[in-house]
């Protein structure tokens, strides 16, 4: 009797354990789409203000220039990418941001090229790209109010 | 898709460009030019299929010499014509460059003047974008062996220019002879107007579009950025304008989505509708960056401002 009651209380403990995981984990996705998952959402939001804030400090580039702000910009956004990755985001919308980002990658390398061999028609048109990843509605759809921010640069 | 078919269109370039040249004597011939959507009757193109020697050209173009062939693009059906020039022109510091063009598609000009064809400029390999557009010629039909025409690049012009038909046992061994310059007319007024009051005060955008940034992100400065660069002009999506000072100055304000940038616009000078002025990046005491084209009169002034690699189209019109 003593043996099946102890069995009874581990299977309790067991599934109190397993229901407060269950919770710990899926709660994020319930909320992915307002406020973000506690961690995630803090987390990313403390690495977009880093990253606008190094895009702004870039400034609005020369003629001369142009080949470094796009290298730099790609280097920032790949970094951004690395690190809100790492947070591990839940749910469709956190998921979704940060493919956006991934995304962005390529798109970016490939203007950095066009600019090494002066073709900046070919910088505009890639540019295309990067608008069709809505990249701002999918920060706002997981929540993320300063990655929804488009970092203000002036000349 | 897109990469092999520029590299067949650079293979046609290559082939093409070691027929007109002087110096690459082969007779090639064009291939890999797909056939243009909008058809212009042989006929209509046959006077235009000759090889050409630059005579003359408005000394905006800064180009020195050139030459040029047009013939029809092998086994096309129906047919139509691509050219290819060579144009050695002045760098910056007085040297002299080698650019290369394509002019395909052809269209008709309006009443039957001649032909115009997109300008496209060919790079150095078949990378991405590499043949792209970068104007217009526009050919006016032949006299004897003259061709007249304008010319569009690097978003200047139009020039005119104009053009020998060579025969076909005429070849240079080495560049061909410098064009003639031709001395287009500057306007030369001071200001904006006969009028300080005509043209000075504080003016408002009214071509903005919708903002490429808006919905971007963090991404949306880079995409401004980018949105600045290149012949087409930017889409600019809110600015301002105020014009000053005797002499006056005119202070342009344009946001192309997340980036806001200011130019100073010096020695404002006018002829008729024509509206020109020198462009700056950081004040009027600073270097000269680029050049300010266009039209105005009636508390209107319309046109390109460019600015280095950045091509503006802005129309701004003066507050009450």
């Amino acid at each position: 009797m003593k043996t099946k009651f102890r069995s009874f209380a581990s299977l309790l403990v067991l599934v109190a354990v397993g229901v407060m995981l269950l919770a710990g984990c899926g709660g994020g996705s319930s909320s992915s789409s307002e406020g973000g998952s506690g961690d995630f959402a803090s987390g990313a939001e403390a690495a977009c203000k880093k990253a606008n804030g190094a895009i702004s400090a870039l400034g609005i580039p020369q003629q001369e220039q142009v080949v470094t702000y796009l290298q730099d910009t790609e280097q920032l956004i790949e970094r951004l990418h690395k690190e809100v990755a790492a947070l591990g985001p839940s749910g469709t919308a956190e998921t979704a941001y940060v493919e956006g980002l991934e995304e962005a990658i390529p798109v970016l390398t490939s203007m950095s090229n066009a600019a090494l061999s002066e073709n900046f028609d070919a910088v505009r048109e890639l540019s295309a790209g990067l608008v069709e990843i809505k990249l701002g509605e999918l920060a706002e759809a997981a929540g993320l109010k300063a990655c929804a921010e488009v970092p203000v640069s002036e000349s | 898709m897109k990469r092999t078919a520029l590299i067949v269109v650079l293979g046609g370039v290559l082939a093409l460009l070691a027929s007109v040249g002087v110096a690459l004597a082969t007779t090639g011939a064009t291939t890999g030019y797909p056939q243009p959507k909008n058809i212009v009757p042989a006929q209509k193109q046959a006077p235009f299929e000759n090889r050409y020697v630059l005579t003359a050209v408005g000394s905006g173009a800064s180009i020195r010499s050139g030459e040029m062939k047009f013939e029809f693009e092998e086994g096309s059906s129906p047919q139509f014509l691509v050219g290819i020039s060579q144009f050695y022109s002045y760098g910056p510091t007085g040297e002299i460059e080698t650019g290369l063009f394509t002019f395909y598609p052809p269209k008709e000009l309006p009443n039957d003047k001649g032909l115009g064809f997109t300008a496209l400029k060919v790079g150095a390999s078949a990378q991405y974008g590499q043949v792209t557009p970068d104007g217009e010629l526009q050919l006016f039909n032949p006299e004897g062996d003259r061709v007249k025409g304008r010319l569009r690049l690097h978003g200047g012009g139009p020039w005119p220019v104009e053009f020998k038909v060579l025969g076909d046992a005429e070849r240079y061994t080495a560049s061909p002879p410098a064009a003639k310059q031709i001395q287009e007319a500057e306007p030369n007024n001071p200001g904006w107007g006969g009028e300080p009051s005509e043209y000075e005060g504080e003016y408002e955008l009214t071509n903005g579009g919708n903002d490429p940034t808006a919905k971007a992100g963090t991404l949306g400065a880079v995409i401004g950025v980018a949105q600045g660069l290149g012949t087409q002009g930017a889409l600019v999506s809110s600015g301002s304008m105020t014009v000053e000072g005797n002499p006056a100055i005119a202070t342009v304000k344009l946001d192309t989505g997340g980036t806001e940038r200011t130019f100073t616009l010096t020695k404002l000078a006018w002829q008729g509708d024509q509206r020109v002025a020198q462009v700056h990046n950081e004040g009027p005491d600073s270097p000269p960056v680029g050049r300010f084209e266009g039209t105005g009169g009636q508390g209107e002034v319309k046109g390109t401002l460019v600015s280095g690699h950045s091509v503006y189209k802005v129309n701004f019109k003066l507050k009450g």
